[in-house]
């Protein structure tokens, strides 16, 4: 058993799993859940995106943005029993972001012009990484409900994985920005006593924007600000709780990594900007190594004795001369795959052990895991001491 | 798809190299480059993350910048920065350097900047736009070719997408004609080409199906084939095809010096031979759900790291985007 995972999986809240795209990462936040149901916790897997055979797994091609019990059967053949359950839903941004303007609007009009306005859709998928801060959104809603005992977090594929961490920050700070109460309030600043250069040459930017942008362009803008700013304090409370969740003691982190040298660098990197955000590394879960299956060869004794043991096993003749050859450089390129891949992952070993986080590695499979037993398979190597060929 | 010719990628005045973030992209838009600036012809790369990533494959451990340096004869490599280029933009429209430096560099109006949409991906198809037009000394263009590595948040669609959005929004001004400009350059069928990159794994084949339809009902970007990179070699020799199937035959209790566990051999060529199978399977699904010629490129069992590995690339690249396809 690897007790800092099950650890985890018991005390936090809510995990959430990070990592660059195309690592895996649902399929981690997937087979976590499944882990964590095992485990007896009543279990949220919220995801973004899935590929369509694990969504069709996993049932999630009939769910709306709501969470949804997972069918019976679906518990069985993942072996997970009462009181464990395993929900899960996908999450909708563009819904949840309207969702937060109806919630915050003080009048229905007020709504109305928000979710009118023309730029409001492009601003809406935009605005503050609004998508990502959408995410959070949604966790820190169902996290104050008592339905679900762990929430796992499959965060959105973005090109810069930690946007969503800056999210919550980023909306406050854009809507306190001087530009902004310009824009709000143009009579109020040009009214002031030396007001002040910058607003000045803002000022003429603006202008300039104006008369490239053609008419109305600004004043769309300078609507939508206005009506947003009656929400601002409500969206601003809410930003801060937000962050306080995610920096606090029930939220843990765990970054999701592929192999080989290119994507471990990636992983490093997104680590080490992790750390700065001060968010709390958890673990790290390797996918796709290449492991051995079973004990590694003797090169040397393979490449002399071995090699003529073998092409008289498979057929005394010069089919099981070549046959052998090509067996045995078949394993040498296998072994350097192995060795590549262990390599690779040395800086994100030492990264995990001084942060006092776990590091699982996960095999390649034969063939990618698409469905449930793929699922439960990978649940199994999770809480397992070492990981074994599957 | 039926073995056809296609005209040749390095014909092109631009093009678009898109892809999830991991497929390669800048491999394929450094090796694109390459075969091009051999071939006689004068490239600008265009980078457009936040780290530079094309000088390192190009031979160069020093950053380009958004000025750009050629960094192989005939081969220039930029970064793009989108506030570099606005306040170019800028101060060739107001003419008052110091002040548009000023309020550029202003902590709010960033702060606007940053969350506004739009603008980049404007301003950096409008300076592309531009260096497209640029004219060197001779008289001809500047660049022959421009290729841009896109960037991989959704597939770099919104980056091709802002032109058009802006022309159905804005009525009229310079903005306007300027995004009308751009427009008609990217839907260009002869100087403009769209190139996705996939890779043999099913998210990011179903996602390139996804990118090509929404190019097909949407932008209207020439598209015409998919690089597929990293397929791995055919996992055993000719004559030899069956060798996971003769390695299971081998008796459990097979005395083989080196080796404990002969049945490892066995699991070892099976694992190897099913990776292949997917990646066939999937390059094949990706030409049935796209409609389009795949062109695969070899896995490079070390990674992509310097100018040998993009020149082995390259040459794989421009004979068979020349020739024909799967």
């Amino acid at each position: 058993m690897s007790p800092q995972i099950i650890e985890m999986l018991r005390q936090r809240r809510i995990v959430v799993c990070v990592g660059c795209g195309g690592v895996g990462k649902t399929t981690t936040s997937a087979a976590l859940g499944i882990a964590a149901a095992r485990l007896g916790q009543r279990t949220l897997v919220l995801t973004i995106d899935p590929a369509k055979r694990l969504a069709d797994a996993l049932g999630l091609d009939r769910l709306g943005s709501e969470p949804t019990r997972l069918s019976h059967s679906i518990h069985e053949r993942a072996s997970v029993a009462a009181p464990g359950e395993l929900s899960a839903m996908m999450l909708d941004m563009k819904h949840t972001f309207d969702g937060l303007v109806e919630r915050f609007a003080k009048t229905d009009a007020e709504r109305e012009r928000i979710l009118r306005n023309p730029i409001y859709e492009h601003v809406s998928d935009a605005l503050a990484g609004s998508a990502e801060y959408s995410a959070m959104e949604k966790v820190f809603e169902l996290s104050e409900s008592d339905a679900f005992d762990l929430i796992i977090l499959d965060t959105p594929p973005s090109q810069h994985a930690l946007d969503f961490l800056e999210a919550p920050a980023r909306l406050m700070a854009f809507l306190e920005s001087s530009i902004v109460q310009l824009l709000l309030h143009p009579a109020f600043a040009a009214g002031r006593t030396g007001f002040r250069w910058f607003q000045r040459g803002a000022a003429r930017v603006l202008q300039t924007l104006e008369k490239l942008s053609g008419v109305g362009f600004l004043e769309d803008i300078s609507e939508f600000l206005l009506a947003f700013e009656g929400m601002s304090e409500g969206f601003q409370e809410r930003a801060r709780e937000v962050q306080e969740l995610l920096f606090g003691a029930e939220t843990g982190f765990v970054l999701a990594a592929g192999p080989g040298p290119e994507a471990s660098a990636q992983a490093t990197s997104l680590l080490t900007r992790l750390d700065a955000t001060g968010a709390r590394l958890e673990g790290v879960i390797l996918n796709r190594v290449l492991l051995w299956p079973g004990e590694a060869p003797d090169f040397d004794l393979l490449a002399g004795p071995g090699q003529k043991a073998l092409a008289h096993a498979l057929g005394a003749n010069p089919r099981g001369d070549d046959a052998a050859a090509a067996a045995i450089s078949l394993m040498r390129d296998f072994a350097a795959g192995v060795a590549r891949d262990a390599q690779a992952s040395l800086g994100l070993a030492e990264h995990a052990s001084r942060a006092g986080a776990f590091l699982r590695r996960i095999p390649e499979f034969d063939r990618d895991i698409a469905d449930l037993d793929g699922l439960a398979v990978m649940a199994d190597l999770l809480v397992e001491a070492e990981a074994q060929w599957p | 798809m039926l073995s056809q010719s296609l005209p040749s990628l390095t014909r092109r005045r631009l093009v678009v190299v898109t892809g999830k973030g991991g497929t390669g992209k800048s491999s394929v838009t450094a090796a694109l480059g390459l075969a091009a600036a051999r071939e006689g012809r004068r490239v600008l790369l265009v980078e457009t993350g936040r780290d530079e990533v094309l000088p390192r494959l190009l031979g160069s451990e020093r950053a380009v910048g958004y000025a750009g340096r050629e960094l192989q004869p005939g081969l220039t490599v930029m970064r793009m920065d989108p506030y570099e280029a606005l306040a170019e933009y800028l101060t060739l429209q107001l003419g008052l350097r110091r002040l548009v430096r000023g309020v550029l560099g202003n902590k709010g109006f960033r702060q606007l900047l940053d969350a506004s949409p739009g603008w980049r991906e404007l301003i950096t198809l409008g300076k592309i736009w531009h260096l497209e037009q640029q004219l060197g000394p001779g008289g001809g263009p500047l660049f022959d070719l421009i290729v841009v590595d896109a960037p991989a948040t959704g597939h770099g669609l919104t980056l091709l997408d802002v032109p058009r959005v802006v022309v159905a929004a804005v009525r009229a001004g310079p903005l306007r004609v300027n995004a009308e400009r751009v427009e008609s350059m990217l839907r260009d069928p002869v100087a403009t080409v769209l190139l996705p990159v996939a890779l043999p794994e099913e998210l990011p084949a179903r996602e390139t199906a996804e990118l090509v339809s929404s190019v097909r009902h949407g932008i209207g970007i020439p598209v015409d084939r998919v690089i597929v990179n990293g397929m791995p070699a055919p996992p055993f020799p000719k004559g030899l095809e069956d060798l996971d199937g003769m390695l299971e035959a081998l008796p459990p209790d097979a005395l083989i010096p080196g080796l404990q566990d002969p049945a490892v051999l066995a699991r070892c060529a099976h694992h190897v031979g099913e990776r292949h199978a997917l990646a066939d399977e999937f390059l094949g699904s990706i030409g049935a759900w796209t409609g389009l010629p795949t062109v695969p490129l070899p896995l490079l069992s070390g990674g992509v790291h310097g100018i040998a590995d993009v020149e082995s690339l390259a040459r794989v690249l421009v004979p068979k985007v020349g020739a024909a396809a799967t």
